[in-house]
Order: C-alpha cells, then structure tokens, then sequence
C-alpha cells in the first residue's frame, strides 16, 4: 500500500504541471499558411507573402456556405531572414501562422539570380519540424513571388493546389515540367554530379485582376497562372531557363516522363500523325573508353496513335513499324537538343555526375571538382525504343477514304 | 532477486525489443556514409563475439547474474564496488536513452513542452511496468512485439508504395575502402546496440530452459541486427546519403516523406508508437538490470523499495546529464570510449580469463 | 486511490466485524432437536418465525394418531400437497394394532418423489423455505420432508442481453435447479459434476459449481471451491456479489470473470475445462477462468463458418480499439497533429469548428457525457418511454446542438462512430471498460496528444498484461504467446483444426475433434461428378 501512496503522491505531483497544454493548438487558432511568396525588396530584405486560407469560405459545409468570401488572404511582411518575416507577420495575424499544410514556396526570379539569396532561404524552411519539406518549389517569372500567390482561380478554390495538381498534371500528361520539391531542391544543391532544375510560373493576362474577385466572374479571367519553362540552378543561382520543347527532353533524361505527344510528319504531310506514349522508361548508364566517361541514354516506351491526318493503313504492321522508327528519330533529337542546351550553360541538370560517381567512384574523384566543366564537353548517346502497340478505336483514318484530297 | 521464470520466447523477444530500442531512432553508422550497413552488420558480427564472453561467464554461474559472480570473481569486496560501479552505468544508460527519447519529442512535434514532463510521464510509465515485475515486462514485450512487427510491415509497404525507395542511393559500395567501415563497425555500433547485451547477463538466469539461453539471445540479436540494418537501407535510399548524414533522426524523415494519393501522409503516429514501445523496452530493461544489481548488492529482500528511488535518480540525470542536444551527442561519444568499452568489453574479458583459471582448478583440485 | 482503498479497507473491516457480532447472536435458531410432542414443536415455530403469515400449519389426523402439516404458501405447491399428502393421509387405513406410525406415514401416504427424514430445527428451516413441506408427528422426535416445491418460476424465455443468430434460444432463469438442467441437458456425462454450498449468512442462497470432471483443472476447481467458501457474507442476491467477492484484483477495469445468459455459451464452457458457478436467483451464470480474448467471442462465431467468424471477430476487437481511443484520437489530432490530417480535411474541420464556442477536449466531453447520461437513462426507462428518450437524445444531439453551433458535425460523427463501435463488444462489462478507459485517455490526448494516448495505451496493456485470473494470466494466448492457442484467439480455426482443448485451463482429456476430420468430397464421387462434367 505504501508505495502506491508513493506512486500516487509522484503522480498528483504532475498534475499541476500538466495543466499547461504547451504543444495544444486548437484548429480555430490556426492561420494555415497554404503558400509561401519569398520576394526580396530594395532594402535588402526578404518580402515574404503568406497566402492563408480562410476555411469557411472554403467548406461548403455548415455555417460558411461557401463563396461568400474570398478563400484566401495574404498577408506580407518583411525581414532579414526567413524566421523574422515570419514572425513580424504575426503582427498582422490574429491567428498563429501553421506551416504544416503549406504545399508550395514561390521564389521570385530576382530572388533566384541573386547570389545566395535563394540559398539563404532554404535552412529556415529544411530545420523546421513543421513545415514539409515535400513542398513544391517555383520560380515566377517576370512577375513577383507575391503576385502569384495573391491570384485567384476559378476551378480550384484554393489557387495551391492549382499549382500543385498542374504541375503533377503536366508531369504526367505532358513532360514538360515536373514536381521539384524543397527536398529535390536541396539534393541537388549538395550534390556535385547533380544541379537542380526548378519550375517556371508565369501570371499570364492583366496582373491588377488577379487578384480581384472579379476576376473570378469571367469564364476567361482576366489573370490567370500558368506554368513556364525549366529554370536551371547552377551553384544556388539561376542562370538560363530552358523552354517547353527542350524542357521535355529534361524530363524525358531525368526518367520523369509517363506521357507526351509526338506529333511528325507522314509522306511529307506536316504534322500528320500523332503518338501518345503511355509508358516511358530511362535508363542512364555510364561507359569508360580511354578513361573517359561516356553517357548512355536509352529510352523505352510504348504507346498509341492518337491522331492520323492522312491516309494511312495503320493495320500494315510495316508501316507501324515505320511510324516507330520516326518517333524515336523524333524524341532522340529532342533529347540530344536538351543535351547540347544544358551543356551550353555548362550545368549538369541530369545528374550524369552522380552517375559516374556510382560506377566508378575512383574516377569521379578526379573529375568532381570541374565536373560541370567537364560536362559541358561530354559525349552523350541517346537510343530510343518506340513501340506503338495500338491505334484506339478506328483502323483506317477517314481520311483513306475521303474523295476529295 | 525476483523468484520468477521467463520463457525463452521471452527472452527472445525482449532481445529484440531492447536491440532494436533506440539503434533503430537514430542515423547509426552515418559516418560511413551509403556503407552504414555494412558497418551495422560488421558491428553485429562484433557484437556476436562479444556476446560469447557473456555467455561463457553464464555458464560457469547459470544461476547467479552478473553482480552476483563478480563478487565470486574478484572478491567479495571489489565485486561489490564493480557491482555498484556496474549499477551506476546502467542508470546512466537508461538516463542517457530516455534523454534520447525525449530530446526526439521536443525536437519533432513537442517543440514547447518541457523535456522534464516528457520525461517524467515516460519514467512513470516505465516505473509502473518494473513494479509490476520482469514476467509481466515479458508478457507486455510479446503483445508489443507482435504490434511492432505488424506496423513495421505496414510502413515498409507505405514506403515502397510511395515509390520512395531509390537503391541506387546506396551506391557506390565501399567507396573509401573497407577501413572506415571496420572502424566504425567495430568500435561504434559493437557497444551500441549490440554490446548493451551486457544488460542480459542480469536477466539471464531467469530463464526457464537453461539451454535455450545461448540460441534465444544470438537469434535475437541477429534478427535485431538485420532489423536494423533494413531501416537503415531504406532509410538512405529514401532520404539519400547525404540527408541521412544531416539527420539527427533519419526515421522520422523517412516516414515523413510517405505520400500516398494525398490523403495517407505525415504518418509520424507510426513512428511515435514505435518510439514509445522501443523507448520503454530499452529503459525499463537497463532500469530493471540497476534494479536487480542493486537488490543483489545491498543484499535486500524487497526489491519493491528500491523501484521509486531508481526511477526518480534515472529522471533526474535524464535531465541533467547535459544542458543541450550537442552537449549530449558529444558526451555520447565520450561514453562509447570511457564506458561502453571498459564496461561492455574489457572488464567482462578480465573475468573470463580469470574466472577460466578459477574454475579449472577446482576442475583440478575436484579431480 | 490509496486513501480510497484505505476507506474501504476500514469499511471492510467494520463489516467483518459486523458478521461477527451477526454471529454471536444469530439469526438463525440454535440447532435444536426436535421434540417428541408436535404441539410444542408447533409452537415454537410459530414463535421462531413469528406468525408470519405465509406460513401454514395443517393439523391432521391418521388414523388415532395425530400430526401437522406445514409449508410455507407461495413455495410449496399446495396442489401438490392436497393431491399426494392429505388425499393419502385421509384415506389411508392405519391398522389397529401399533405400528411406527413414523415408517408408516413415511411409506404409506407420502406420494412424492422426493422424501426425507430430518431431525433438527436447521433442516425444518431449510425445508420449509426451499417450498418443501415438513410434517411432524406426535409421539416422533422426527420430521418428514416432501419435496412440494412449487413456486412460480420464469418460464424459459430467449436471451434478452447475449442474442444470437443461428444459436439455441433458450436461457438461464432465476432458478438454480431450472439452470443447472439447462445445462445437464447438453452434457449428458456422468463426469459433469454439480456440487451445491449455501452462502450468505442471512439469504442462505443456494450455489452450484459446475465442472467436467477429467476436463476441469483440479487445481482451478478447488481455488474456486476455496474462495467461494471464504466468503462470508449476510447474503448473495446476485451472481455479481460472487464475481466481486473471488475476482484476482479489484484495482481493475477489465472483468476477470465471465458471466452470461446463455447455457449454449456455458456449456463450451465447461467443456473447455472453466468451471461455472451458478447463483439461485440469478439468471447469469458465472465462468471462470476468464481471459480477454474471451469477451469478444460470441455464441455465434461458432455456429457460423470459421472464416466468417474470424472477420467478425476481427471487427469486433477493431470496434473495441475505436471505442476507446475513437475521441482521444480526434481531440490528438485536431489539437496537436493537425499536420497529420490531409489538408483539405483540415479546412474542412477547420471551417466547421470555426464557430464551435468550446475547445476540442470540452466539445468532446460534452457530447460523450451527453451520449452516457442518454443511454444510462434509455437503459432503465419503459419501453415506450426509452424511445421518447432517445428521440429527444438524437434531436438534442444531432440536430440542436450543430445548428445552434455548440458543436462541430465532425465531433457528432466522432460520437456515434465511437458509440456503435461500443455497442459490438458482446460483453457488457467490457464494454463497459471502454467506456471507462476512454475518458481517460481523452485527458491524456488533451495533455499531450499521440504521445499521451500511446502512454496511456502502454499503461493499460501493461495492467493488462498483470491481471491474472484464477491463476491463468489474462492476455493468455497473446502473452505468454502460444502458437497453438491462436486457434481461438483472433482467428478462429475451422472446427475440425481446433484438435485440442485450451492447455492453459484445461488438464486431463484434451482431444476435442478426432484426426482427420476435415470434410472433404467421397473420393469416388469426385470421380463421377469429373465425368458428368464431361458428358
């Protein structure tokens, strides 16, 4: 008996201490900071936008009824880092700012070219236990990092995943951007055979509008978002943007291409046919010849023809198989062109260092110090396999029938 | 001593359950970089040998645990001060691991919540289950072991659905020759996890089945061992080398990346209830070893009297022990050299020897 | 809690001392012989028992010798005492010459099954109030006994707390005899022991203990005869006094004994080795030992085919799980872990709570004592006035309370999912627990949210993991582990792989199903039904 009194006495001892709820965090004392805006002013200091949401405006549920309001506020403030914006904002909050739910940091294009100033951000945001670093990271173009996070959209009520959902949208339907998150940022920082790429997004239309909820009554809004281009980060700062078609043959390298469309041209029709592949894969292999490293790139995929503007017999095996060899003739250029792109800038975006680290670690060693130098003048093979399994629902394309031609 | 009797699928279990503890929380092995793994079964094979020394030790005292056939050993006297130095150490290591556990909340996700409080609800958790006595510690380590095993698989499969894993991660293998990897294998990761076996030779005369004993603790570790080794494969290939070496605890980064259709993410539940089940094993079985030292030591008849008082020390040097995390990582490093050596090692060594020629006189003399 | 138990044990104290004094002056009458004259033996029943007025006393007359009847009216039949005693003491023709008028009444006109010759006062009393009737003669320091037990009993209805689907619908009544032949109907073994004690120094209450000799383990059997004759008590009035009485720990929210309605589920019981203790009076019926598996095991996951059951069970232990951390889960996540919670869920909660006036613990407080005040009240009221309750309860909590926005639509769902997931233990006093154990680790979620529940969840498998009952460890097949007694445990085999009986509490014969009972197609049929196949 007497030690439970003991046990007892230890526990009623913790009770008081107890009734301070330190980590407790009611939700309706949450602002959730869905996207970061990170521009840098002419003091020097960092201008960070906190795009928050304003749940009942969201919800359809009870109470709120949605659209009764505006789905987000954003409020800005400033500082020398990261941390102090964050807490001046809270000057202007009635809530404290929750970083957990935030999908998206928005960088401005004068942010990103300045030296280091991208870099200063990122330990800020990589440290803190709330905030995810499976946060996708952008890059506005020729606007500010502000501007994009203030504009409204239509079909999603919150404009985050707009942005987020494209993008995952666009890697899968179209190669041309893919998802770069904080953490795929910062590999690619660190590593020495890799350097990071980071998407483009470009407020498109009347900039004044976006942010307006009129803007929102349009069926063609006035502003609207849309991805753009590649940019490319060698040594923490931007230096080139590479645009949609080259910017695809990035993706197609880097193994991140589930689907595209390749449009060529058939018996000198300009654009005739059009393939769909629905399955990609990308291996990368390195050979040595005299020492020197050699990149191998061989792409497979299979898909379907979704479009034929001529008259054509997509039955004849043969002919299929002619249609394979241009695709593959069609992407090999693209990649090489994307290649040739990266190498101009003497950035190795593809990560065909750490490649070389992993199948000969004693040469790397070497090369590591100017690999990118080193990669500029590289020899990089490409091979394609195209399969085109099917042709959807029709054989012959009406055009093998039509009378007039 | 408690007169109570533990299964040798007990034993096996709390094994496991105390290898696996806190070697499983943090990034072992990282100074090797993407060969962590190879370090980490180098140390079990390390630990392996090692282990035989302690069991040698048990079989000439199958009966007595270790503070009891130190004093047969050396003397009653200066087995009574190495018994009492040995209790002190394993106090010292319960603190030091519930200090782990706790500086892990406060870091994650208890950022404002005192580590005193963290750390004092854990210890009364711990003090309960130790008063209740080692057979219910067992029985509690076989329903934990089964939910262990069972959330293991789970978040495996989380993490491989996720399409997380990238094994190319793991290459190049033995990038700076096969040195640094013994090195850090052999004199690293044998003391932690795998020489705190030392903490057995205290329970190992409970078990029931004498002969088990020897099979049902190297299963253990081996099965530990490739436990640990697995998490650590995954978690570089996830997390890559580089963000494995920067993590203080590369687990929590690992689950943390788990995504699946937007809906399944942030799963650090699973990691906290591992946490709390491998924490509480680790403590209350180096807390449970102090306890019974101490009881063998001071020749008491209840060891219930003892419990509250060794909880308490164990809570207080948890917070004391250092005032900031790299205060406590440093001194970490300090311990495997000043105490886990000579305490897991060395000293056991110098009783085998010295126990061997005891026991081959009487051999003789007998003869 | 220590200065709780304190209280009680002086409590206790006082009440044992209060059965002593009981008995230095007993209640009871001295064992007395009884007399030759039966006018007196008459008058000092009269005086014992003083005039109560159910008690009846008919003189009569064989032949030259005269005698009274007694019985007490409502117990004993009083058709049965007309037809088979009077009608034969009336028309009986005792010879003249002297015979032993006692061996006389005794062969001649007692027309009963059951007939007994008691001497003393205790035996008189103890006949006379289980509805026998006593006689006494004069000129004999003996009575007859007959048994004329007749009271009216509950006939056998269906279970109303254990139901089942495919199983027996028959269950326990208030009558000892009714229920301890309930259950030798489904054991027609002579080795189904039923050895009968009285407890209660007052109520003097029958008790049966049932076992299977051979099956039982003697140990068990024996600890359970120990402690249910330690008890000492004025009365036993329901088989909840014996279950709090010979339980391993008080200190306790688990049930560490079993008890139910059914005699199908006592039955499997008993054949598993447990032993039953039945309470006259009492339609439930007490087995142990219990384990905690145990009270997710319904009749009917075994009348059904194993790999239903199995999932049925399954569910059930899930159920368990989510009434008792089903709150503290959402009080963990919307106060601590709101990054856990995918987020367009979090707006969605966010936005429903955002006029919510109370913190989450309050809010969830509020609805489950609302939900416990409700279903206590719907327990004990009429039927018809139950249902007003709990349209009332479903108007207040459903409706009302989210529009006038006292509380979030989520916590409502919370509520009822936690509710109903309640209501699947088949046990009550499991259930029960849940109920308990929930309000306490809504408190720890509070404090300190997942780590607060996986502490709490800690303590409570450790507790777990301490109980034992009657010996036999109470997370039995679980820890200790056993591999060959997961046959009932989470699944449940097939009948014909479930070879053995439970080792932990059975002992002697264990063979439950014979080899190769595993059903299967005649070998040549299979044949035959290939080649129709082919025709």
């Amino acid at each position: 008996m007497k030690k439970w009194l003991i046990i007892l006495l230890a526990l009623t001892m913790t009770v008081p201490l107890l009734s301070a709820c330190w980590n407790q965090k009611e939700l309706t004392d949450l602002a959730f900071v869905l996207a970061l805006g990170i521009d840098k002013g002419e003091d020097d200091m960092y201008h960070v936008s906190f795009q928050i949401v304003n749940p009942g405006n969201v919800s359809t549920g009870q109470g709120g009824g949605g659209g009764q309001g505006l789905p987000i506020a954003v409020y800005k403030s400033t500082g020398r880092t990261i941390t102090e914006a964050a807490r001046n904002a809270t000057k202007k909050v009635s809530r404290r700012l929750y970083y957990a739910h935030t999908n998206l940091v928005v960088v401005s294009e004068e942010v990103a070219k300045e030296k280091n100033s991208l870099l200063h951000i990122m330990d800020g945001l990589d440290r803190d236990p709330e905030f995810r670093t499976t946060t996708e990271l952008v890059i506005a173009r020729d606007s500010t990092a502000e501007e994009l996070v203030t504009t409204l959209t239509i079909l999603d009520k919150l404009p985050v995943m707009k942005i987020t959902k494209e993008i995952k949208a666009t890697e899968a339907m179209l190669g041309e951007n893919m998802s770069v998150t904080i953490d795929d940022f910062m590999n690619g920082i660190i590593s020495t055979g890799k350097e990071p790429i980071v998407n483009g997004y470009r407020l498109v239309g009347i900039k004044e509008k976006a942010r307006l909820a009129e803007n929102l009554q349009t069926t063609t809004t006035d502003a609207f978002l849309a991805a753009d281009g590649l940019a490319v980060i060698k040594d923490g700062e931007l230096i080139d943007w590479i645009e949609s078609n080259k910017a695809r043959g990035v993706i197609w390298v880097l193994d991140k291409a589930k689907s595209t469309d390749i449009t060529i041209s058939w018996n000198g029709k300009k654009n005739g046919l059009s393939m769909v592949p629905i399955r990609s894969k990308t291996k990368v292999a390195t050979a040595f010849k005299n020492g020197k490293p050699i990149i191998n790139i061989s792409i497979e995929n299979e898909g379907w023809i979704s479009e034929a503007n001529t008259a054509i017999d997509l039955t004849d095996p043969k002919i299929m198989e002619k249609i394979q060899k241009l695709v593959e003739r069609k992407i090999e250029k693209e990649v090489l062109s994307s290649v040739k792109e990266a190498q101009k800038l003497r950035c190795d975006i593809f990560g065909f260092g750490e490649n070389v680290h992993k199948t000969n670690p004693k040469l790397w060693k070497k090369l590591e110090s100017n690999w990118n130098d080193y990669f500029a003048d590289l020899e990089v093979n490409v091979k394609v396999d195209s399969y085109a399994r099917r042709e959807g629902v029709r054989t012959k394309p009406f055009w093998s029938v039509l009378k007039f031609k | 001593m408690e007169k109570v009797k533990i299964s040798g699928y007990q034993l096996f279990v709390l094994v496991v359950l105390f290898e696996m503890g806190s070697a499983i929380l943090l990034g072992l092995g990282s100074e090797v970089k993407q060969d962590a793994w190879i370090a980490i079964l180098l140390g079990l094979f390390g630990g392996i040998i090692v282990f035989f020394i302690y069991y040698q030790l048990y079989k000439y005292y199958p009966d007595l645990p270790l503070t009891s056939y130190l004093q047969k050993i050396v003397g009653k006297w200066v087995g009574r001060l190495l018994g009492l130095l040995y209790i002190v150490y394993f106090m010292y290591v319960a603190a030091r691991v519930l200090r782990d556990f706790g500086e892990l909340l406060t870091t994650t996700i208890y950022n404002s919540t005192p580590l005193f409080i963290i750390n004092t609800l854990m210890i009364v958790t711990i003090i309960y289950g130790v008063h209740k006595g080692f057979e219910v510690l067992a029985r509690v380590g076989e329903l934990y072991f089964i939910i262990i095993y069972l959330t293991a698989i789970l978040g495996m499969l989380l993490i491989i659905f996720s399409g997380l894993i990238h094994l190319s991660n793991l290459a190049p293998i033995l990038e700076n020759g096969l040195n640094p990897v013994i090195k850090t294998g052999l004199t690293q990761i044998i003391t932690f996890p795998f020489g705190e076996m030392i903490v057995i030779t205290m329970v190992l005369p409970l078990i029931n089945d004498k002969k088990k004993a020897k099979w049902v603790c190297l299963s253990g570790m081996v099965l530990a061992g490739i436990n640990i080794t697995i998490t650590a494969v995954v978690n570089i290939s996830v997390l890559g080398v580089d963000l494995y070496h920067r993590s203080p605890f590369p687990l929590l980064t690992t689950i943390g990346r788990i995504q699946i259709a937007d809906f399944i993410e942030r799963l650090d539940v699973l990691f906290m209830l591992y946490l709390v089940i491998g924490g509480f094993f680790k403590i209350a079985i180096f807390y449970y070893a102090a306890l019974a030292g101490a009881v063998d030591v001071f020749q008491m008849k209840n060891q219930g009297k003892l419990v509250f008082p060794i909880g308490i020390i164990v809570l207080f040097a948890s917070i004391t022990i250092a005032s900031n995390f790299a205060e406590f990582i440093k001194e970490g490093i300090a311990v495997t050299i000043y105490l886990s050596w000579p305490f897991q090692i060395i000293i056991p060594s110098i009783l085998l020897t010295i126990a061997y020629f005891r026991n081959r006189k009487k051999q003789t003399s007998s003869l | 809690m220590s200065i709780l138990s304190k209280m009680l044990k002086n409590k206790q104290k006082k009440r044992q001392d209060d059965n002593y004094r009981q008995k230095q002056d007993p209640q009871k009458p001295e064992d007395l012989p009884i007399l030759r004259d039966y006018q007196e033996n008459i008058s000092h029943l009269k005086e014992e028992v003083g005039n109560s007025s159910d008690i009846n006393i008919r003189e009569f007359k064989l032949g030259s010798h005269k005698g009274a009847l007694v019985y007490v009216d409502g117990l004993a039949s009083s058709i049965a005492i007309a037809d088979y005693i009077l009608e034969t003491v009336m028309e009986s023709n005792v010879p003249d010459e002297p015979v032993d008028i006692f061996q006389f009444m005794l062969d001649k006109t007692m027309a009963l099954g059951s007939v007994k010759t008691i001497t003393n006062w205790n035996q008189v009393y103890d006949a006379l109030f289980s509805g026998d009737t006593v006689i006494f003669l004069q000129g004999c320091n003996k009575a007859i006994s007959g048994e004329t037990k007749g009271w009216d009993k509950r006939a056998i209805t269906e279970p109303t707390t254990q139901l089942s689907i495919r199983g027996p619908k028959d269950s326990f009544t208030e009558t000892l005899r009714t229920n301890t032949a309930l259950v030798r109907r489904r054991i027609k073994s002579p080795n189904l022991r039923v050895d009968s004690i009285k407890l209660g120094a007052v109520s003097q209450t029958d008790i049966a203990i049932l076992y299977i000799k051979g099956i039982a383990n003697d140990k068990i059997v024996a600890e359970v005869k120990e402690r249910l004759n330690r008890i000492d008590i004025d009365s036993i009035i329901g088989s909840g006094y014996i279950e709090q009485l010979i339980e391993d720990q008080t200190w306790t929210t688990f049930p560490t004994t079993y008890h139910c309605e059914r005699p199908d589920v006592v039955t499997s019981h008993l054949l598993e080795g447990r032993v039953a203790i039945v309470v006259d009076g009492t339609p439930f019926v007490v087995t142990v030992p219990a384990i905690f598996i145990q009270f997710f095991q319904a009749a009917d996951d075994y009348y059904s085919r194993f790999d239903i059951s199995t999932g049925v069970r399954l569910l059930r232990i899930i159920a368990f799980l989510i009434a008792v951390i089903g709150p503290s889960v959402y009080i963990a996540a919307t106060t601590f872990h709101q990054e856990m919670i995918p987020t367009t869920m979090a707006i969605a909660i966010a936005a429903q709570r955002e006029n919510v006036p109370f913190p989450a613990f309050v809010e969830a407080l509020i609805m489950e004592v609302t939900f416990e005040i409700l279903r206590e009240a719907g327990l004990r009221l009429p039927r018809a006035v139950g249902q007003a309750v709990s349209i009332v309860g479903a108007l207040v909590i459903g409706q009302a309370a989210v529009q006038a926005g006292l509380v979030s639509p989520v916590m409502v769902i919370v509520v009822s999912i936690t509710a109903i997931a309640n209501f699947s233990t088949p046990v009550f006093a499991m259930a029960i627990a849940a109920r308990l154990l929930r309000f306490a680790l809504m408190g720890l979620a509070t404090i300190l949210g997942f780590f607060g529940i996986m502490l709490g969840l800690m303590f409570i498998s450790i507790h777990l993991c301490s109980l034992r009952s009657f010996g036999i460890p109470y997370m039995m097949p679980l820890a200790p582990f056993n591999l060959k007694e997961q046959q009932d445990a989470f699944v449940r085999f097939p009948m014909w792989a479930m070879k053995s009986r439970p080792m932990f509490i059975s002992k002697g014969n264990m063979v439950r199903t014979g080899e190769h009972q595993k059903p299967g197609p005649p070998k040549q049929s299979e044949n035959q039904s290939t080649n129709g196949g082919e025709e």
